[in-house]
């Protein structure tokens, strides 16, 4: 096999059973991560980075055993050491009958149990696992020669307070959102779920980065054979670092090629809720508010929390509302070439002339007039998304409203067509899911193509095609396109094109083999 | 190994059976039947039932195996090696000719510009893409797509109430019995080429004693669905086109399509129409594709891409020989009445008989 080719096989064609890893550089201080514990070697790892400070001091008493407390500048509460770990060390001890007992040996196990007063105590006995600690934002006390040291919660630093996600904004419901760090967001999830069911499963990702990351289900409900492969394949990453979700979500999903989002995120802890207790896993990472959850099945990016918070009636047709925009998002451009160029007999013959008058004068075919028109609004799209605000909405106006008027008036496009992609632009905002909405907009241009090339029959082979494809992807071994294909009847008369009441809720979508099928309650 | 349930039996059997057939059942039965040959539908779909359940009984005593393997066990490896063959071939030629069917009709109705090769090439991709995915994706596929050609069909149908002439089924029963039973011999090919299928999926279907009731239930729902939507189809184009244009008019459900016209909106929806037809048409084509696929693996040991492939290019071969109307429908007919009918009709019932009599026997 040639090397190109065996170069383009490496890209396409992921190893089975484990994902693609791609190997850690080897660094100078490898080896002593594997030395016994010792402040010395603590301070020639870190010391050349200038964040880092070392705090030396004596243990008082006889034993005057030297002390190394070590914390990062900046991911410490500097409040909580001193009041809480010098001052006890270094004043208070002073008078303490159990200080004339402490030696090399016994010092470590005397002062968790009687010196410091904190809750997030404890010993460490591995260099690898003292590094971590340290660079984590916790502090570590190193004693003299001893092989162990004291590793304390003393987290803080600065964070974004719980703000309302922009990206999930709601009407009706709680608005607040998760941060960027890991353990507040574990307690917005314990504030909605108070159950000892609720599990939260830590790990860490990145041989570089060491990102914290925890699993989030309810044992009582979820589907164990699910949380086993979530942590399966999670354990199989490797990579240097783990910066946001994304990495691991391209990692774990089970058709990385498809333009489909396999797996659903969230902001809110109370979505994030809502999922763990239809029996779904959570994917919290520190240092991102995106929260992954898996399984995810098709129908759930069209669907969004606020339905639940709504009166059944005004849920169901926000959902009707954005089933109708799905779909127009899809085939209104394609829709629009195939019947202008190729299936005219179906538009009434008034229609016709006012499309026809509409068109006279536009030099080009439906097929590029759309693609031309959808490929400006992307760009328009893309341009506006990264700016500053008030410049975003510039480049709307004079996008969509300054230079689509001039191409009209110059004949360069029909008003029709700048009606039709407009709707297209309105209707692709009515999905809720990001990813799902990339999607729909990746799959248009073909689509076009399609319909300018062969008409409806171009555009019937396209959506099999999709539906196809959609038919054959799973999450997590949940078949995407449930509970429609596979029918679950209830499922879908329950919660999919409608909501039911509340009080009629009773029973567990059937999406899942979940553990407890029918949720508590008379209803 | 895959599975499929008892639900996406019925809809995908219902979609094999419908298929291609409403398009020219109408014309068939009433070249017999006259102006009564859209009663005989009924009574033709009808024995698939006792075929149907003879071999889902077969599948109880042996699982997991399709009826090509049970043949082998009944008749021995030779005689169970040229039923395998002939079977084969029966898909691969009727599977050919309907492809070749889409060509012609989406060419003739409402796209005359453009070459044939590209309707064959867009049907065989989709149909290649559905046997790569599976039969679970295809039980699927079925599952979303036979209620929107149900719908699509039923509109068709409802939409042309209004232009419907009096007096075009009278008298009825005028020439008595005769030419509903005439009828009838014409659409028992369409059950026997759903048998083709059913023998072979039955190694896909659930084995445990509720969902065998089911599946029976399901083998009724099937006939019935199928057979009342064509007995409609076949009624109301009696009902606006009168006996003789019927006759000549071989996709008449498309004519019908062409004089919609929706509150002066929306008019002539047989382009809309033929986009849901083609679903059908790849359920149809799928499932002979499916039968050559199982053919293969039983006859001569052979499955994988390469063989699906080969198989996708005997299909365009055969479609590229027959391509215009009336020899493509004759063809079609003949495939079905004298090879299709006669093969299955035999086979199914002595299968079925002789491994009653070996159970029956203790061997």
């Amino acid at each position: 096999m040639s090397s190109w080719m065996k170069m383009l096989k490496d890209l396409t064609v992921r190893p089975k059973g484990e994902r693609r890893i791609r190997k850690s550089p080897s660094f100078s201080f490898d080896e002593d991560m594997n030395k016994p514990i010792s402040g010395q070697t603590v301070k020639e790892i870190l010391s050349k980075s200038s964040d880092i400070v070392f705090r030396e001091f004596n243990f008082p008493g006889k034993s005057r055993i030297p002390c190394m407390l070590v914390v990062v500048d900046g991911l410490v509460d500097k409040n909580i050491l001193d009041q809480f770990v010098l001052k006890p060390l270094m004043v208070d001890l002073n008078h303490h009958p159990d200080l004339e007992r402490v030696t090399l040996a016994n010092v470590i196990d005397i002062t968790i149990q009687s010196f410091l007063p904190g809750i997030e105590i404890k010993k460490i006995v591995k260099m690898e696992e003292a590094v971590s600690t340290i660079l984590s934002g916790d502090a570590v006390i190193f004693f003299g020669e001893s092989s162990e040291a004291i590793s304390i919660g003393a987290r803080g630093w600065a964070n974004r307070g719980v703000n309302e996600p922009i990206a999930e904004s709601i009407v009706k419901g709680p608005h607040e959102g998760f941060t960027e760090t890991l353990r507040i967001n574990t307690s917005l999830l314990r504030r909605k779920i108070k159950h000892p069911s609720l599990r939260i499963i830590s790990l860490k990702l990145g041989d570089i980065s060491n990102t914290e990351l925890v699993v989030v289900y309810i044992e009582k409900i979820a589907n164990k054979d699910i949380v086993s492969e979530v942590l399966l394949r999670l354990s199989k990453i490797k990579m240097d670092s783990v910066i946001d979700v994304g990495y691991i979500e391209e990692m774990i999903e089970d058709f990385p090629y498809s333009p489909f989002p396999q797996i659903a995120y969230t902001e809110r802890p109370d979505v994030l809720a809502g999922k763990l207790l239809e029996g779904k896993v959570g994917i919290i990472l520190d240092g991102t508010p995106i929260v992954l959850v898996v399984p995810a099945i098709l129908m759930e990016f069209l669907n969004v929390n606020e339905d639940y918070y709504q009166r059944a009636m005004t849920a169901i047709l926000s959902r009707f509302v954005r089933y109708v925009g799905s779909f127009v998002a899809v085939v209104a451009p394609s829709t629009y070439i195939a019947v202008t160029t190729f299936h005219q007999e179906i538009i009434p013959t008034d229609l016709l002339m006012s499309i026809s008058a509409g068109r006279q004068g536009v030099p080009f075919p439906a097929l590029l007039e759309a693609l031309t028109m959808t490929i400006v609004l992307e760009i328009l799209q893309e341009a506006g998304l990264r700016l500053p605000k008030p410049i975003g909405q510039t480049i709307g106006i004079v996008g969509a409203l300054i230079i689509g008027d001039a191409a009209v008036n110059a004949g360069l496009v029909s008003p029709l067509m700048v009606i039709i992609i407009g709707l297209t632009a309105v209707a692709s905002y009515a999905i809720p899911y990001y990813d799902l909405s990339l999607a729909v907009r990746l799959l248009r241009f073909p689509l076009m193509i399609l319909a300018g090339i062969l008409g409806f029959f171009g555009v019937a082979v396209g959506l099999y095609a999709i539906l196809i494809h959609l038919l054959g992807l799973r999450s997590f071994g949940v078949p995407y396109t449930s509970p429609i294909a596979p029918l679950r009847v209830r499922a879908l008369l329950q919660d999919t094109f409608v909501r039911a009441p509340w009080w009629a809720l009773k029973r567990r979508p059937q999406l899942i083999d979940v553990q407890e099928p029918r949720s508590k309650g008379k209803g | 190994m895959e599975r499929i349930s008892a639900h996406q039996f019925t809809t995908l059997g219902a979609g094999v059976l419908l298929g291609t057939t409403f398009l020219p059942v109408a014309s068939i039965v009433a070249l017999v039947g006259g102006r009564d040959g859209w009663m005989s539908v009924l009574p033709g779909f009808a024995l698939g039932i006792p075929y149907s359940l003879m071999i889902l009984s077969l599948m109880k005593y042996y699982p997991r195996r399709n009826l090509l393997q049970i043949s082998e066990e009944a008749f021995g490896r030779w005689i169970g090696k040229l039923i395998g063959i002939i079977y084969l071939l029966c898909a691969i030629y009727l599977g050919g000719l309907l492809l070749g069917q889409v060509g012609d009709i989406y060419q003739t109705s409402i796209m005359p510009l453009t070459p044939l090769w590209i309707f064959f090439l867009g049907g065989i991709i989709l149909v290649l893409y559905l046997t790569r995915s599976g039969i679970e994706v295809f039980a699927r596929f079925s599952e979303i797509t036979f209620p929107l050609i149900v719908v699509a069909i039923l509109l068709n149908v409802g939409l042309s109430i209004p232009r419907i002439e009096q007096g075009e089924l009278l008298p009825i029963l005028g020439e008595g019995l005769i030419p509903i039973f005439k009828g009838s011999l014409k659409v028992i090919p369409f059950v026997m080429t759903y048998m083709l299928f059913l023998a072979g999926v039955i190694a896909y279907l659930p084995t445990d004693k509720k969902a065998i009731g089911q599946l029976k239930t399901g083998a009724w729902k099937i006939v019935f669905w199928a057979g009342i939507l064509d007995t409609l189809i076949a009624l109301i184009q009696m009902l606006v086109f009168g006996p003789t244009e019927t006759i000549r008019l071989v996709y008449g459900l498309l004519a019908l399509g062409k004089m919609v016209e929706v509150s002066r909106t929306v008019s002539g929806v047989e382009s809309l129409f033929l986009g849901v037809w083609f679903a059908a048409a790849v359920i149809k084509i799928g499932s002979l594709f499916f039968v050559a696929i199982w053919g293969l693996e039983s006859v001569f040991g052979i499955k994988g891409v390469k063989w699906r492939h080969v198989i996708a290019i005997i299909f365009l071969g055969i479609a590229f020989k027959n391509v215009r109307a009336p020899s493509l429908i004759n063809e079609i007919g003949l495939v079905g009445e004298y090879i299709i009918m006669p093969f299955v009709s035999l086979w199914i019932p002595v299968l079925w008989g002789v491994m009653r009599w070996k159970r029956g026997a203790g061997y």
